[in-house]
């Protein structure tokens, strides 16, 4: 078992992932991050498109894999994920213990 | 001090004929071209083909995952981390090569370029460009050749000047012509993603509005011809049917009859001269427009010979500053 995986944080809820959310698909999409409100449909409202939506999710896997070991977005669920809402719900609750090892 | 040889990433994993077409192409590139070679691929594959000592201007890199030509692309990218494909990209962005080249799942090069190398400012999706060959004449620019099945007037605007930068670069054109590929050459002519993008293009330098799909591998009517890459796939597709059509014919012609046979023996060796112009192997492949850092494409069927072409042609853009110009292109232009 790895001995120095353990590091002290401080827990995510919802309002920091929003912002982590919103800096980052601001700068992949060049767009101003008062359009990427809660109920922001990526596609339709965001024009992202899917390697966009990729981009976003290895930036949050490795800015959030240093608080939660292992963190991980399966990409099954992204086909699930149409809103910023539904984005920032998941993460939440994967940070919370289902996405990995919670440090 | 002589200044140190380009180093290109090389993927000896991908392509029909990988991994022998491609070892072969990256050796032969490493001992006549002066152009360092990182080689990536399963070592236990590769080895056997490469000789020991390796070249000095060769370097093996061991990566374990493989992408298949047919996988999904974006899927693939993400799960196999450590592919040929991936680890190219990486090396790129990390600074352990200056270019790479793979003739791979084109899908999964574009998202490994992009999601490794990043898009640079301004530009929301990178772009295939194609050389089209011009008998006589450097080639024309295809832009898109199909990394984006839809598009914008915005995009078709950034493609036109990452376009003209590229022709500026890469063939040293100091003005290079560029032209909106339509079904007329009049400014109303086309749809309305055809005719709202003239609009836009008549801010970019050397626009020559609207040509036609008869204007390809002609000289004098643009340099650079601008489309969607769903249009962009179809053209140059009809084209490469066309050319093996047209050789058919050609051929079965000569092998008609004792005269006609006769007669090839005289001219079949001045044909096939003259056909090299249209040998995609020695085009050097596509290059993708907008990601920081130079990125070509070999073609699925590459051989050794389009691997040192496609090599060529990296180093060829490295030298020039090609990503640097298009940067600047677009960067000017916002």
């Amino acid at each position: 078992m790895p001995a120095e995986t353990h590091v002290e944080h401080t827990p995510l809820g919802p309002d920091e992932v929003l912002g982590l959310v919103r800096e980052r698909l601001a700068a992949i999409l060049e767009i101003d991050e008062d359009r990427i409100t809660l109920d922001a449909r990526f596609v339709e409202d965001l024009e992202a498109d899917s390697l966009a939506l990729i981009e976003l999710v290895e930036e949050l896997e490795e800015e959030l894999g240093e608080r939660t070991v292992g963190f991980h977005v399966d990409d099954e669920d992204l086909a699930d994920l149409h809103t910023v809402r539904e984005a920032v719900d998941y993460v939440v609750a994967r940070l919370d213990g289902g996405g990995g090892a919670t440090s | 001090m002589a200044d140190a040889p380009c180093t290109v990433a090389v993927d000896a994993m991908g392509g029909d004929r990988a991994p022998g077409e491609i070892v072969a192409g990256a050796l032969e590139a490493a001992t006549t071209l002066g152009v360092r070679i990182l080689l990536h691929g399963r070592v236990e594959e590769l080895r056997p083909l490469l000789p020991d000592p390796l070249p000095e201007l060769m370097t093996l890199v061991d990566t374990r995952d493989v992408i298949a030509m047919d996988d999904e692309p974006l899927a693939a990218v993400r799960k196999q981390k450590d592919s040929s494909i991936v680890v190219c990209a990486r090396a790129v962005r990390d600074g352990a090569a200056d270019a790479m080249v793979s003739a791979g799942n084109t899908g999964a090069v574009t998202a490994a370029a992009v999601l490794r190398m990043k898009r640079f400012r301004g530009v929301p999706s990178p772009a295939i460009a194609v050389p089209i060959p011009v008998p006589g004449h450097h080639p024309q620019v295809l832009v898109d050749a199909g990394a984006v099945v839809d598009a914008s007037p915005e995009r078709l605007l950034l493609y036109a000047q990452m376009g003209g930068a590229y022709a500026r670069a890469r063939y040293g054109l100091d003005a290079p012509t560029i032209g909106l590929l339509s079904n007329g050459e009049e400014s109303g002519k086309g749809d309305d993603l055809r005719r709202r993008s003239y609009q836009l293009l008549h801010s970019v330098p050397g626009f020559v509005g609207n040509v036609e799909g008869s204007d390809f591998m002609h000289a004098g009517r643009a340099d650079v011809i601008v489309t969607d890459g769903f249009t962009g796939n179809v053209a140059l597709k009809s084209m490469e049917g066309a050319l093996r059509s047209l050789a058919g014919v050609v051929f079965g012609v000569l092998d008609a009859t004792p005269e006609t046979r006769e007669a090839a023996t005289v001219i079949t060796p001045r044909l096939l001269e003259a056909a090299q112009v249209y040998d995609p192997d020695l085009t050097g492949g596509a290059v993708l427009l907008g990601v920081d850092g130079v990125c070509v494409i070999s073609h699925g069927n590459s051989s050794a010979r389009a691997v040192v072409s496609s090599v060529q042609l990296a180093a060829d853009c490295v030298e020039a500053g090609a990503v640097r110009r298009m940067q600047e292109a677009v960067a000017n232009a916002r």
